[in-house]
């Protein structure tokens, strides 16, 4: 029961990650912002189909706020120093489909529905095996971000929501030293595991998470690619 | 390979890790016959799991170092082969049981070494469905690993470990994170294993546990076999001899009565730290909430939170040092009603994971942290703080380049120098011999004869029997 909603309401990894190409595209292409603003919201739909409204909300409220900062004149304002903020905001919306189609890819798909899919399209073991883990390693991460706040926390260092801004950079380097610090220890530990258990061994795979191109895959892709195509075709 | 030949054949193997000046393991031989259950004993750094890699030829391909001397697993020579080839031989479970599972979902993960050797599908879900029948786990599958329990997932590891029948299961301390009824369960599936007639290796400090199950014990010292005891033999040596060799106690029960012994209310004033009618736990999505009876925490006392997995002892010590909200209730600090804010200021906890909690690449700058390093009445008193936890050597060394309990004695002395009254440890003896057991006892004491208050989150009957004033199960006095 569980798998056919899953398999109704996520996309296949293989459409995830045409969805994050055509994002890159976008970067790549400076599409016009009526175009990118159509992406948006496209790529935000299968989030919210995913039941991750919560996420797309954050991610559209975020697109809406820096759209309106990029739309800002200064000159008329006559604050030139908000040339940088509109420019910021610019390059940050321009990277925020990337960030978006990533999430989605990141926080929807299981590793082995993951592993399945490259497989499918013939990606080599080289590629294969370095993503899965990294795949498998983002929720650790967050899990180790939260340690150390409460670390932080106890140590009386840059505790509270004002603590990080005032010193930004110190702060930073107190998160990134035990992040990474124990990211090689859980990176061992993942690889010793994976080794162990068969996952560089030569010779065929298999899966039994079976995953297949439905046509709302085929459809989510076809809409996707459409509004991109014409813009760098010169229509819109 | 003979069915009657030996499962695992060590002659005179040695292996130096990269960077390392000696040796891990010495000159070692062992032969260890088809069926065997044989424990893998000895102080930290004895060489147990380096023998262990060895075993599994993770050394030398993954550990990189000086190996010599000749390794036969399964008939196969270690050092002409890849580990892929041990795949359907021998299972492998190791010590952390958040960092060996590879798949979000539990049936993907017992599926996980089937796929790498190609089965079809079918194959895949009956092995699956044999494993399940066998350990008694169907009611885990289909489920995020993420949220189960550190003895669950210790289970879906010994599953995935033998979802392919290998031959040989090699087991590095594989309870240090666990409480007692996951340690049952533990045991009862290396029950079924010998059943079936596998060959099970396992390096172990806790030892109560595998009683009656072990056929063999191999002492380990300084990277070489001491001894090699027939499990009788080894089971008849006296608490003294056991204890001498630096080994955890066979038998538990005198820890657990002086336990129940201790697990008694105290009528008091001047607490510390008080509750009152408290209720913890989460909001949200993973949320869990339960009452937990009022408890006084006093200063010169060491107070050890017992209960299993999952009862809520992470959450009450997570509430009292203020890093998350009562859901109703109190915490009061000298008697005033504190809020989370005031008791994370009074309050430390030593995670059980300390390497999240230290941040300078000094040990001395680790405790001037905040503070005004140039004032030399401040230095003075870091140094004194150093003196008293035995750190004074290592003033200028890099915080992660020390041992675990080295770590932990920094942190400790992080929270001295900011003045902590209330000092919180979690789980600080998971994956301990008992000689840094007993070192830990004593740094508790002694932080209590300093006039701190000290509550100890442990599974660990010694050390709760040998060091605590008063015990709290949070699982009785539900």
């Amino acid at each position: 029961m569980n798998s056919v909603c899953g398999r109704i309401r996520n996309l296949d990894p293989r459409t995830k990650l045409v969805l994050l190409i055509l994002a890159n595209l976008m970067l790549f292409f400076h599409v016009a912002v009526s175009t990118q603003a159509v992406m948006v919201v496209l790529f935000l739909l299968p989030l919210v189909a995913a039941g991750r409204w919560r996420m797309a909300l954050k991610f559209a409220v975020v697109y809406a706020v820096l759209t309106a900062l990029g739309f800002l004149d200064p000159e008329f304002l006559g604050m030139p120093w908000l040339h940088v903020v509109s420019a910021l905001a610019v390059g940050a919306n321009m990277m925020l489909p990337c960030f978006i189609t990533g999430a989605y890819a990141f926080s929807t798909t299981s590793p082995s529905a993951f592993i399945c899919a490259m497989r499918r399209i013939h990606m080599p073991e080289a590629v294969v095996i370095p993503c899965v883990v990294v795949i498998r390693f983002f929720p650790t991460v967050a899990q180790d971000y939260r340690q150390i706040r409460a670390a932080m926390a106890l140590r009386g260092i840059a505790s509270g929501g004002w603590g990080m801004l005032r010193h930004p950079a110190q702060s930073l380097e107190y998160i990134l030293i035990p992040l990474l610090m124990n990211a090689t220890n859980v990176a061992q530990d993942l690889s010793v595991a994976a080794l162990t258990k068969g996952l560089g061994r030569a010779g065929a795979h298999t899966s039994r998470t079976r995953i297949h191109m439905t046509p709302i895959d085929w459809l989510t892709i076809v809409v996707c690619t459409v509004p991109l195509a014409l813009d760098i075709a010169g229509v819109i | 390979m003979n069915n009657d030949d030996p499962t695992i054949r060590s002659q005179h193997v040695e292996f130096t890790y990269d960077g390392a000046v000696e040796p891990a393991v010495h000159d070692t031989s062992l032969a260890v016959e088809p069926g065997e259950c044989v424990v893998l004993c000895g102080a930290s750094g004895c060489g147990k799991t380096t023998y262990t890699r060895i075993i599994n030829a993770l050394v030398p391909s993954f550990f990189h170092g000086a190996f010599s001397g000749r390794q036969y697993t399964c008939g196969l020579d270690t050092a002409g082969i890849s580990i892929d080839q041990l795949t359907p031989l021998v299972g492998s479970v190791f010590q952390n049981p958040k960092t060996q599972y590879f798949n979000a979902n539990t049936t993907d993960e017992l599926a996980f070494p089937a796929e790498n050797m190609g089965y079809t599908p079918e194959e895949i879900n009956r092995r699956i469905g044999e494993v399940c029948e066998r350990f008694g786990i169907a009611h885990l599958m289909d489920r995020s690993i993420f949220r189960l329990s550190g003895g669950q997932k210790q289970r879906i590891a010994m599953a995935a470990a033998v979802v392919l029948s290998p031959k040989l299961v090699v087991l590095d301390e594989p309870t240090s994170n666990l409480d007692a009824a996951a340690i049952a369960d533990m045991r009862q599936m290396i029950e079924e294993l010998k059943a079936q007639g596998m060959t099970v290796v396992i390096a172990e400090h806790r030892l109560a546990w595998l009683n009656g199950v072990a056929d063999r014990y191999v002492v380990f010292d300084g990277g070489r076999i001491v001894q090699d005891y027939a499990a009788e033999e080894f089971l008849s040596l006296g608490a003294g001899c056991i204890a001498a060799m630096g080994l955890r106690a066979l038998d538990l029960e005198p820890y657990r009565a002086k336990i129940r012994l201790l697990d008694q209310p105290v009528e008091s004033s001047d607490a510390v730290v008080r509750t009152r009618g408290l209720r913890i736990g989460y909001r949200g999505r993973e949320a869990f909430a339960r009452p937990v009876p009022d408890m006084a925490f006093h200063a010169g006392q060491i107070v050890g939170v017992m209960g299993g997995n999952g009862c809520g002892k992470s959450t009450l010590v997570r509430t009292l040092t203020g890093l998350i909200e009562p859901l109703a209730g109190a915490v009061e600090l000298h008697g005033k009603p504190a809020k989370p804010h005031d008791l994370t200021r009074a309050g430390f906890m030593v995670m059980q994971d300390v390497n999240y909690q230290l941040f300078s690449d000094g040990v001395r700058d680790e405790l001037l942290i905040g503070l005004d390093d140039t004032n030399p009445q401040i230095v003075d008193q870091a140094n004194k703080v150093l003196a008293s936890l035995d750190l004074a050597p290592f003033a200028e060394r890099h915080p992660m380049s020390l041992s675990g309990g080295q770590k932990q004695r920094v942190a400790i002395a992080s929270a001295l120098m900011s003045g902590k009254e209330f000092i919180v440890l979690d789980e600080p003896t998971s994956g301990l011999d008992r000689f840094h057991m007993e070192q830990v006892g004593r740094l508790l004491r002694q932080l209590a004869d300093q006039g701190k208050a000290i509550a100890v989150v442990t599974h660990d009957e010694e050390l709760a029997a040998g060091w605590c004033d008063r015990i709290i199960n949070l699982e009785r006095s539900l």
